[in-house]
């Protein structure tokens, strides 16, 4: 290589390496949660306490993972997906509407694996979880998997956005999170908004490990910008519930892959930037989905399968102490051989809080309480338990 | 042209110079019809249906994001190929095995989730393409044309060619790092066989 020529090209380097290092950056992977108590407090009323079933008439052969966000108009909208199996072509995402969690609108089809092959320019297996996120401007934002290959680990997430309270949305973009082929990202829990404007949304990867981590989202004038940070490594943990507890402060309730059979717990004081390393609580978790709220007094309620082997109940805990002790609050359902699975909770616009789950892999069932319930629920434990009732 | 179309067309480059490779092959004897004719045919066979959709569909599917430096390292083969001339010295092709095999090895195992520190988010930042100027520099200060490729990179990234903005993706993908692997363990065989085979020659001289 000729002397000038090698000077030259090594001047092209550096200043290619210099634009790419002005280039604006990319959303921070740490962020001020913005996720506040619910101003409207529930807790002041009579304990009020109803479950309904969103797709009481669907009949599919199975429909799972549902997911809520508020619309703007306080409208509530609840997305699961539904088909023959999981991971079958068939699978399609529905979302409906309730104004106050009682009616549910039919469902419609929101995506399928068609729609996404077209607009995403390759052939697809399926479509599978998906969450919804209320963006401030009264977008709806979809964020969904699709499964190229294989089963959940070959898994890309995708995301859409609605301007018409989920009628019509954009073609869907794909994200790029993983170095192997973009392979194995999945979605599950509740997004947590960011004071900066952009999201936290807490995913995770099942390939050859399984393993949490965070997606950080903004919309940049149109422009989407992504990129992911990790919770814990390995094949522990994976299914984040992210619970903020303050804008530095956040909790992470994982699902357990291991033979310890409890729900893990991580923490983070620095906005989601370092995690502690995951530890099992005392509550028991059958390797299955779990999701996390914190309420308007400071406690945190948890949605889970009270069982280390089976899915065959859900219950409710609640913790004074920030995850360190818990108590069961309440068995929601129990029915032997059934399965109750993948809880989703989350704050309604008008103060109540919302649990939706997959019951029996056939319905998508919404429980919907407020905290004066919470707080009868909790008296009447004391009562029978003389104050103790910590759980075994 | 919409960076849809753009990340389609890029995507489509490598998977194209690849094929065409294969069916030019290694006969000495090249004309001018097999040139035009196996890039051609390269170009339909990528187009062919497969279960709806084109076969260069499926290779989307597979990888959206060739990398920019084994798209680089297809078109220096092919340009080889064609004009007969070896563009890339024993030296330029250790540099391609040893950076590739270091990079997949730093890259996929904690990436895929070996420890809790992911590399990966390193490519959102400045870092990784720092250290490819600053490694690009070293070689092309040693005459190594290794760096004009990783040039290629920063340039591809700067230039959102893919439909990734993480600059791994533009260093590297799976089909590069595996061919650095098996390129750097043929370079660590030989490497061991010649140290073997002067040993048995000290040995001989000394007996």
């Amino acid at each position: 290589m000729a002397f000038p020529l090698r000077w030259l090209l090594i001047c092209i380097a550096w200043l290619l390496a210099g634009a790419l290092y002005l280039r604006p950056p990319v959303i921070s992977p740490s962020g001020d949660f913005a996720e506040a108590p619910s101003a409207v407090t529930s807790g002041q009323g009579a304990p009020a306490f109803q479950k309904t079933i969103v797709n009481p008439d669907q009949g599919l052969p199975m429909v799972h993972v549902a997911s809520l966000a508020t619309m703007s108009g306080g409208m509530e909208a609840a997305v699961w997906y539904g088909g023959s199996a999981e991971c079958a072509p068939d699978v399609k995402i529905y979302l409906s509407e309730s104004e106050h969690g009682e009616q549910w609108s039919s469902p419609r089809v929101i995506m399928t694996r068609e729609r996404a092959e077209h607009d995403l320019g390759r052939p697809l297996q399926s479509v599978g979880n998906a969450i919804l996120i209320s963006e401030s401007q009264g977008e709806l934002r979809l964020v969904f998997v699709t499964i190229a290959m294989g089963r959940w680990s070959g898994s890309q997430l995708n995301t859409s956005i609605s301007k018409n309270g989920g009628i019509t949305w954009s073609p869907a973009e794909r994200m790029t999170l993983s170095p192997f082929f973009n392979l194995s990202e999945l979605v599950r829990n509740r997004a947590v908004s960011l004071v900066s404007g952009g999201w936290c949304v807490p995913i995770y990867q099942e390939f050859l490990g399984k393993f949490p981590e965070l997606l950080w989202l903004n919309e940049n004038h149109g422009h989407l910008e992504y990129r992911k940070s990790r919770i814990a490594g390995g094949c522990f943990t994976f299914q984040p519930s992210l619970v903020p507890l303050d804008a530095k402060s956040a909790l992470v309730f994982l699902r357990d892959y291991t033979d310890n059979r409890r729900v893990f717990l991580g923490r983070s004081d620095d906005g989601g930037r370092i995690w502690s390393k995951p530890a099992p609580t005392q509550l028991p978790n059958p390797d299955s989905g779990i999701s996390g709220l914190k309420l308007n007094d400071g406690k945190l309620l948890l949605a889970y399968n009270d069982s280390t082997s089976c899915r065959d109940n859900l219950a409710l805990a609640i913790s004074n102490d920030q995850g360190a002790t818990w108590k069961k609050l309440v068995t929601l359902e129990q029915e032997t051989g059934s399965t109750f699975s993948y809880p989703f909770l989350s704050r309604s616009s008008d103060g109540s809080i919302d649990l939706a789950y997959t019951r029996k892999k056939k319905e998508i069932a919404l429980t919907r309480f407020n905290d004066a319930w919470i707080a009868e629920a909790l008296a009447a434990l004391s009562r029978v338990e003389g104050g103790g009732g910590n759980h075994p | 042209m919409s960076a849809t179309l753009l990340h389609t067309l890029y995507a489509g480059l490598a998977p194209w110079l690849a094929l065409s490779l294969v069916l030019i092959g290694r006969n000495p004897y090249l004309s001018r019809t097999r040139v035009i004719g196996s890039l051609l045919l390269a170009f339909f066979l990528l187009r062919i249906p497969l279960g709806g959709w084109p076969s260069f569909a499926w290779c989307r599917t597979l990888e959206m994001n060739p990398s920019l430096t084994l798209t680089g390292l297809l078109c220096v083969a092919l340009w080889q190929r064609l004009s007969g001339k070896a563009i890339f010295r024993r030296e330029d092709l250790r540099a391609t095995w040893i950076f590739g095999a270091i990079a997949a090895l730093t890259l996929y195992p904690m990436g895929l989730g070996l420890t809790s520190v992911d590399p990966y988010t390193w490519g959102w930042g400045p870092a990784v393409a720092i250290f490819t100027a600053i490694y690009s520099t070293v070689l092309l200060i040693r005459g190594n044309r290794f760096g004009i490729i990783l040039i290629l990179a920063l340039g591809g990234s700067l230039l959102h060619l893919q439909e990734s903005g993480n600059f791994w993706d533009a260093l590297m993908d799976p089909f590069y790092g595996a061919a650095s692997l098996v390129g750097c363990g043929y370079l660590l065989l030989k490497r061991a066989r010649s140290s073997i085979g002067s040993c048995n020659h000290l040995d001989f001289q000394r007996y």
